[in-house]
């Protein structure tokens, strides 16, 4: 029997979730609405008295100073209601978080199929508004139709008594739990097999797997388990073990590159080896604070002696794009397990994001899923919940627009933990399984989650149908795991522990099977949400907030009990063995026998043709454009251009602070609204240490050439980290790659060479900078098909490839964390120093851009020549000469010698013609070039001298002084083209997003 | 100065998230703290009375997703209730800071009017502006008030960090607990005049600017923004704006207690001067 009960606010009381889609309504579709309440609905399915249930609405679902509640439908006035609720097996967080509740005040425990599902009625009040505007809002504001489901009602419609009905979007499957067999008398025929069950095998790889499989010693082993053919299980454990994302097949592929210009030719094999592990290994070499990279879900750093920070960074992009929210959290939600399985096991300490969507105001004629300005308010939201609820402070993150990106968004979210350099007697770092260690699964349950939509094609839609392909993160499960699987750590309980990602239990197990050399696992015992799932389902699915964990069989008593004490479901689902065999099997009988050897063994190399042509050749030249007369207007046009304005209501959702180890906060100055460079946290509260943590994302320049693209990226890292105080010596790296499709084909991506050339390029730029730096690179992903296929006005599909993107991510440590510095100006009086060459660099820059235009000189990094000035600013830093110190990125000096003025509060006076710079160069140019390498810093006029010294022989020049008078002046050639008070600037610079919260 | 040891028990467990900082700033307070789960108080293994301050910290308990510490509260209730009133009668302290204020007006121990430590009459929820806001606040402490908490600050900045901090009570509780000196802090401009509800000054449309309550005893103390965060001068916003007059001057960074940590010394000085 189910019962529903609605709950809302008093009549009194200010809605302001209603008044949100109110707010909303009106500003992105122009529909007037008056009012808006909300009623929360909650759908018990449980067998409870009238008196039980009359208990848990007053004592635990209605607060009764502010609420009312019934059990009836509650009489809101309305023109419209919208009811929204969860698809079947959707993760419904608060759901369970009811059930758990009622259980618990109740002092019962509810039957095992017993649930509760949340939903929410919206009571609109708006009497012009008709069915078509009311469904549009439910469609694109209220729900997205991947994850929920909605009814309208109209008076009309409405039944007092019977409300919106009792809706129970149970997951009912019905099905008996089968293993195939897929017969291989063919490659044909196992690959229509492999495309009709979207096995995803690569053509390439079909011919070894059937040489295994009809390997004679191989079949008889398999016949002695009761096996023949290869079993579905075993088919989705190879296609997982070879896909692009868990095997990188295209960093590992062998590329032919052809630069049509010079005719010249090489073949690169394998980037991942030649341009990100190569020169990570001779770094860890020369750098002892190295602990652990390229093997772990994370890489890690020494923060001091008794401590290591671990960081790694991922992508989201796929799920974001179909429904933001539950991409955008289970992404961050999905990192934050990465450092958790990192050696023994780290504590979750930051964790930052970026964005990359189309413009936010678009209004072409291309119908992206959902409109970038929604699908940016579902990403803020996961990543917010996501972070929030896990007690992580997000303190760093960017946000760029960029049409590009209406084919699919892009997603970033990096974490950041500690871990303490011994555990248990032993180092942290290290991890492995030995045969007779169990085999544990730890967190949430498994249900049709993230399985490659195989049920969503091959199924007939029901009410019951679990629409599990996009999943919402649940940071809650999550942090109950993370509390419990440190303090198992620190008992010494923990032998090996990693995340259920990608590929579940397949990837898991699969992986740490390698170090004892087999595992035997029993698959009935894996708890399920639901009853009916294939035993190959069970096995690859990537429900979340999964962890497995080995464990001595000696330990399994105070691993469980420490489980319990927790509330997390732990289960020992097998054990590791030394037979070399993956052994799985389900209530006794053998599914998948397979010699995991198997992955190492000869499948061919991914190849790809890589064409270059170089800027000039594809057409591109320097616009020709006189010189403006109205540089107020064109400062003031380009502080509002939206990859360059205030961005501030997303940080403030954020909780950056938790965890007390705030240094550098992400809004900074006098009036806390200006972006810091780089975000700063003292992760050990007992120590002065500090963690120093930037990104660095300039995919605009990936228009001329990818390769300066990524040095720049780079060096605008490095220089935000020395910005801050970070030292020069100790950055670790994170590269994260997105790219377009790079395998060509003449009618669906004929520009794929191209594309694949681009990606060698920065590749080679990312070794070649690394290198120069020093930085090695801790951890790194890539997602290789950012492309999409939009509808257009009259039913025709586009294409629409992204910019080729790489987010930067560097990490250094600084001894005192009392010696950060900020970019805001802080002092009147101070002299400003402008630090680097500026050169006649505007290719690919915002203020070309304003004008439609991509010129060809594009930015370069210059490595050799930067790093004598960034080690002379680290050592003005360190001796506490510097004031304020700002990288000059983005917009160039034009638009960051105002954001100081903007942090400080304060003017500035400005002599252009003292500026360093390479040859004469044009006001406009000297303001608006966004050459590399480039800083702004301000000096206490009693350290002039000793800044100066340690500046000697540098591109380093005194151009301007702080001014008490807040107005920003700026002159060249003898005149003033500057002059604009500081609060004119900063109306400018917000007024694009300042009204958002 | 007394040494006599003061012992702490923060909460853990159920998405709470605020433990080790303030663990960290009852010890620089002098207190020594332990982190102990909400399960191991229901199983009996730790005992509330070996405690004199209880710290309800901050975090999401059960996700918030019944109102914010609704869940924890009624599990506490249900299993350990009785401990937490005896744990009040005998003199000890109770804090809740943000979801841990939220837990004690859920509770019932605050604003524990006429003796009553069980009746929810305040409640803390959705701010008005729509959204979780991380900010830093100034506040402005109550001239007269039984707080013990709060002896010898008028003014203080710290962060607030919630999604569910508008306190709202009806009128009558509202005088009550004003005529009493049981409002603590209220949100308040630079120069400590109350925000008169304007945003962001007052960050969530809290009635009166309320940011902090105590009961009519002064050991029960709950508000919505973060002392335990601002433990150390580089956690303030403005650290270093502050820092360059200082330094100018041949001086650091104040070596003194930062107001955050003097809420937790307050507590511990009441407890051995007690």
């Amino acid at each position: 029997m189910a019962h529903r009960l609605e709950i809302t606010l008093k009549k009194d009381l200010f809605d302001p979730e209603g008044e949100g889609v109110r707010r909303k309504a009106a500003a992105y579709f122009g529909l007037r609405i008056d009012r808006v309440r909300t009623v929360q609905v909650l759908t018990i399915d449980a067998p409870l008295t009238e008196a039980q249930l009359e208990h848990i609405r007053t004592e635990v679902f209605t607060n009764p100073v502010i609420q009312v509640s019934s059990f009836a439908p509650l009489p809101e006035p309305f023109d419209w209601v919208v009811w929204v609720g969860f698809r079947p097996g959707v993760r419904d967080n608060p759901g369970a978080t009811a059930a758990e509740a009622i259980a618990d005040s109740l002092g019962v425990r509810l039957p095992p199929d017993a649930a509760a599902y949340t939903s929410r009625r919206y009571c609109i009040q708006a009497p012009n508004l008709d069915r078509a505007d009311v469904d549009r809002i439910a469609g694109e504001l209220l729900a997205n139709d991947i994850i929920q489901q909605w009814r309208i009602f109209a008076p009309g419609d409405w039944d007092p008594q019977r409300g919106i009905g009792i809706i129970i979007p149970k997951v009912i499957l019905d099905h008996t739990p089968t293993v195939a067999t897929v017969p291989i008398d063919s490659d044909a025929e196992l690959g229509a097999i492999s495309d009709s069950r979207s096995l995803a095998l690569n053509p390439n790889d079909i011919p070894v797997i059937r040489a295994y499989f009809r390997d004679p010693a191989v079949q008889e082993a398999r016949r002695a388990v009761g096996l023949d053919d290869p079993t579905d299980v075993e088919l989705e454990y190879i296609s997982q073990a070879r896909s692009d994302h868990c095997n990188h097949n295209t960093f590992r592929g062998r590329f032919h590159y052809r630069d049509l210009a010079t005719g010249e030719a090489e073949t690169v094999d394998n980037l991942f080896k030649t341009c990100i592990e190569a020169p990570t290994l001779a770094l860890k070499a020369r750098k002892d604070w190295v602990v652990s990279v390229l093997w772990d879900n994370a890489g890690a750093g020494r923060l001091d002696a008794d401590h290591y920070y671990v960081i790694t960074g991922e992508t989201h992009n796929s799920p974001s794009n179909m429904e933001a929210y539950g991409g955008a959290i289970t992404g961050i939600v999905g990192v934050y397990r990465d450092p958790l399985g990192t050696g023994k096991g780290a504590k979750l300490v930051m964790g930052a994001y970026g964005y990359c969507v189309g413009p936010r105001d678009y209004a072409g004629d291309l119908k992206p899923r959902l409109h970038p300005r929604r699908l940016l308010d579902g990403v803020i939201e996961g990543v917010r919940d996501g972070g929030n609820k896990s007690g992580i402070p997000t303190p760093f993150g960017q946000v760029l627009f960029h049409p590009g990106y209406l084919g699919k968004c892009l997603v970033f979210v990096t974490a950041l933990g500690l871990m303490p350099a011994r555990v248990a007697g032993g180092p942290a770092e290290e991890k492995t399984t030995t045969a007779g260690d169990l085999v544990i699964m730890c967190g949430g349950r498994v249900g049709k989650d993230g399985i490659h939509g195989v049920t969503a094609s091959s199924e007939v839609f029901s009410e019951h149908t679990p629409a599990g392909h996009v999943q919402i993160g649940d940071p809650y499960t999550q942090k109950k795991m993370h509390d419990f699987l440190l303090e198992a750590r620190d008992a010494g309980l923990i032998r090996f522990v990693t995340d259920n990602g990608g590929g579940g239990l397949s990837s898991s197990v699969g992986e740490s099977a390698r170090y004892s050399n087999g595992a035997l696992i029993d698959l009935e015992k894996v708890p399920l949400k639901y009853a009916g799932l294939d035993q190959w389902e069970i096995w690859v699915s990537e429900s979340q907030e999964r962890m497995t964990v080995a464990v001595a069989p000696e330990d399994i008593e105070a691993f469980m009990t420490l489980s319990r004490r927790h509330a997390v479901e732990s289960t020992v689902i097998g054990r590791y063995t030394d037979t070399g065999k993956l052994h799985i099997r389900y209530e006794g009988r053998t599914c998948a026998y397979v010699d995991l050897s198997l992955l190492e063994s000869g499948f061919p190399q991914w190849a790809f043709d890589a064409e270059w042509q170089p800027p000039e050749q594809r057409g591109l030249h320097e616009p020709v454009l006189g010189e403006p007369t109205d540089y107020d207007g064109l400062l003031l046009a380009l502080l509002a251009r939206p990859n360059i304005c205030a961005k501030n209501w997303i940080a403030r959702q954020y909780d950056h602070e938790v965890q007390g180890t705030s240094v550098v906060k992400p809004l900074i100055g006098a009036r806390r609204d200006v972006p810091a460079d780089a975000a700063v946290i003292r992760p050990v509260l007992t120590g002065s240490r500090g963690l120093v943590f930037t990104q660095a994302l300039i995919p605009q320049y990936s228009a001329i050439d990818a390769y300066h693209m990524t040095g720049c990226t780079i060096d605008e890292a490095v220089r935000r980290i020395v910005a801050a105080g970070g030292d020069p010596a100790h950055i670790g790296g994170v590269d994260n790659f997105c790219w377009p499709n790079i395998q060509y084909d003449a009618q669906n991506n004929p520009d794929g060479r191209f594309k694949a050339a681009q990606l060698v390029r920065a590749c080679k730029a990312l070794r070649e900078n690394c290198l120069a730096y020093g930085i090695p690179l801790l951890s790194g992903k890539d997602s290789m098909y950012v492309d999409g296929h939009l509808p257009g006005r009259f039913g025709e599909r586009h294409k629409v490839s992204a910019l080729e993107t790489l987010q930067f991510s560097a990490v250094s440590v600084i001894d005192d964390v009392t010696r950060c510095v900020t970019m805001d100006l802080k002092t009147d009086g101070d002299i400003v120093y402008v630090l680097g060459l500026t050169r006649a660099e505007l290719g690919a820059s915002e203020y070309y851009e304003l004008f439609g235009e991509i010129g060809c000189r594009v930015p370069e990094a210059r490595a050799e020549a930067f790093l004598p000035l960034y080690q002379a600013l680290a050592r003005a830093i360190a001796e506490g000469l510097v004031a304020s110190a700002h990288c000059v990125y983005r917009g160039g000096l034009g638009i960051h010698l105002p954001l100081t003025a903007i942090g400080g509060r304060l003017g500035m006076t400005v002599d252009l013609d003292r500026v360093p710079a390479e040859g004469p160069l044009r006001p406009d140019h000297l303001l608006f070039s966004e050459s590399a390498g480039r800083l702004i810093v301000s000096v206490d006029p009693a350290r002039r001298s000793a800044f100066e010294k340690l500046c000697a022989g540098l591109p380093v020049a005194a151009v301007g002084t702080v001014t008490a008078d807040p107005v920003l002046k700026i002159r060249a050639i003898g005149r003033e083209v500057v002059r604009l008070p500081v609060e004119r600037l900063v109306e400018a610079w917000k007024k694009p997003f300042g009204d958002l919260i | 100065m007394s040494t006599i040891p003061i012992d702490a028990l923060v909460l853990t467990g159920y998405g709470l998230n605020c433990d080790y900082e303030t663990a960290h700033a009852l010890s620089l307070a002098g207190a020594r703290p332990h982190r102990v789960h909400i399960n191991a108080l229901i199983d009996g293994e730790v005992s509330l009375a070996r405690f004199q301050i209880t710290v309800f910290g901050g975090g999401f308990s059960w996700g918030d997703d019944h109102g914010a510490g609704v869940v924890q509260a009624v599990r506490m209730k249900t299993k350990i209730g009785d401990q937490l009133l005896a744990f009040v009668a005998r003199g000890s302290l109770v804090m809740g800071i943000c979801n841990g204020f939220q837990v004690l007006v859920n509770l019932g121990l605050l604003p524990g009017l006429n003796g009553d430590y069980s009746r929810r009459c305040v409640a803390l929820t959705h701010n008005d502006c729509g959204n979780f806001r991380d900010d830093w606040v100034h506040l402005a402490v109550a001239a007269e008030t039984p707080c013990v908490f709060t002896r010898g600050l008028e003014r203080l900045e710290l962060p607030i960090r919630h999604g569910e901090g508008k306190f709202v009570a009806d009128r009558d509780t509202l005088s009550r607990i004003e005529a009493r000196g049981q409002v603590v802090l209220r949100y308040a401009d630079a120069s400590g005049r109350p925000a008169a509800g304007a945003f962001p000054a007052n960050p969530n449309g809290s009635l009166n600017d309320i940011a902090g309550i105590c009961d009519p005893s002064g050991r029960i103390f709950g508000l919505m923004p973060h002392p335990e965060a601002f433990h150390h001068w580089t956690n303030h916003p403005d650290w270093t704006r502050l820092r360059e007059p200082l330094r100018r001057a041949g001086k650091t960074l104040p070596a003194e207690s930062t107001p955050g940590v003097r809420i937790f010394e307050n507590a511990v000085g009441y407890l051995r001067a007690a």
